[in-house]
């Protein structure tokens, strides 16, 4: 078994499998579709709830993946807001120092989040300047809770 | 209108976020409906020889008790109930209910058709070039309670 410990390299390594297979259009193809696939809590989450929603979502999901993050939820200002300092995958990718982390890994959070959330009226933005240190920032506007 | 503010250090929380196999899962199906089934076992194969390249050194160097050690973590973290019995040649895990599938099933996720060979195959390529070599015994489905069976290659 792996174990979910273990799913960020996996990960990593079946984004370098697609990009060898098809290019990095594959690994676009996939990203969409585990997007679809398997973000449909997210997009429960912020149909029902608003722009609270991430705060659900991503409430549960920083802290089972023990992130290192200031998080923030401002409802009139219609904003919410997460300052990764360590993120919790990349870290883990970057400790592991006898494998490569696929070049383009935390691109994987614009793509996934970004096709959940713009539909559903939100803008989603994504500072990745610093990402090859595990940092980097997310601000999600709302132009319906406002 | 509610405002609020939360910060977390990464020791506040232990890391085990298990909705992850759910994502492997989708991925594995992912892999089998565009690539085909060898494309999931030559994925797996690759990830594996990458990623347990330190637990097949272990192996080559401490034998199965490496293997042991491995698997007692990973399955102690998981909260899944494993029997497994160790000799020199052989290592023996009985699965009672894998804690991916369990945890899958339990929350709506669909389980691939091919995750068993997250195990099979995986085990398979963490003991590739070592004297031992891996086979799965048995395997359901419904729970992925399974029978792992490592031994050296005669």
């Amino acid at each position: 078994m792996i174990s979910c410990t273990e799913f960020i390299p996996a990960y990593s390594e079946l984004f370098k499998f697609l990009e060898f297979r098809g290019g990095r259009e594959a690994v676009e193809d996939f990203w969409n579709y585990l997007s679809d696939e398997f973000l449909g809590n997210l997009r429960t989450e912020v149909e029902q709830h608003g722009l609270r929603g991430c705060w659900l979502y991503w409430n549960h999901t920083l802290n089972e993946e023990a992130a290192d993050f200031t998080m923030e939820l401002d409802e009139a200002a219609g904003r919410f807001k997460i300052v990764m300092h360590h993120c919790p995958s990349m870290g883990r990718l970057l400790e592991n120092k006898h494998i490569e982390p696929y070049h383009d890994y935390c691109r994987h959070c614009d793509v996934l989040y970004r096709r959940v959330l713009k539909p559903l009226g939100y803008e989603f933005k994504i500072d990745l300047s610093d990402c090859r240190n595990a940092r980097c920032a997310v601000i999600i506007n709302s132009y319906t809770d406002r | 209108m509610t405002k609020k503010t939360i910060s977390r250090k990464a020791g506040d929380n232990k890391y085990l976020h298990k909705d992850f196999h759910g994502a492997l899962s989708v991925g594995i199906d992912y892999v089998h409906r565009n690539y085909g089934e060898d494309a999931v076992r030559e994925y797996l194969r690759q990830f594996a020889a990458a990623f347990y390249a330190p637990l097949t050194d272990a192996l080559r160097q401490r034998g199965l008790v490496a293997l042991k050690e491995h698997f007692d973590k990973v399955y102690a973290d998981e909260d899944g109930r494993t029997r497994m019995m160790l000799s020199d040649d052989e290592l023996r895990i009985e699965v009672e209910a894998c804690p991916a599938v369990m945890h899958m099933r339990e929350n709506g996720y669909t389980v691939a058709k091919l995750f068993h060979e997250t195990t099979r195959t995986v085990n398979e390529a963490i003991c590739a070039a070592t004297p031992y070599a891996a086979e799965l015994l048995d395997y359901d489905e419904a729970t992925g309670r399974n029978v792992q069976r490592f031994y050296r290659r005669t």
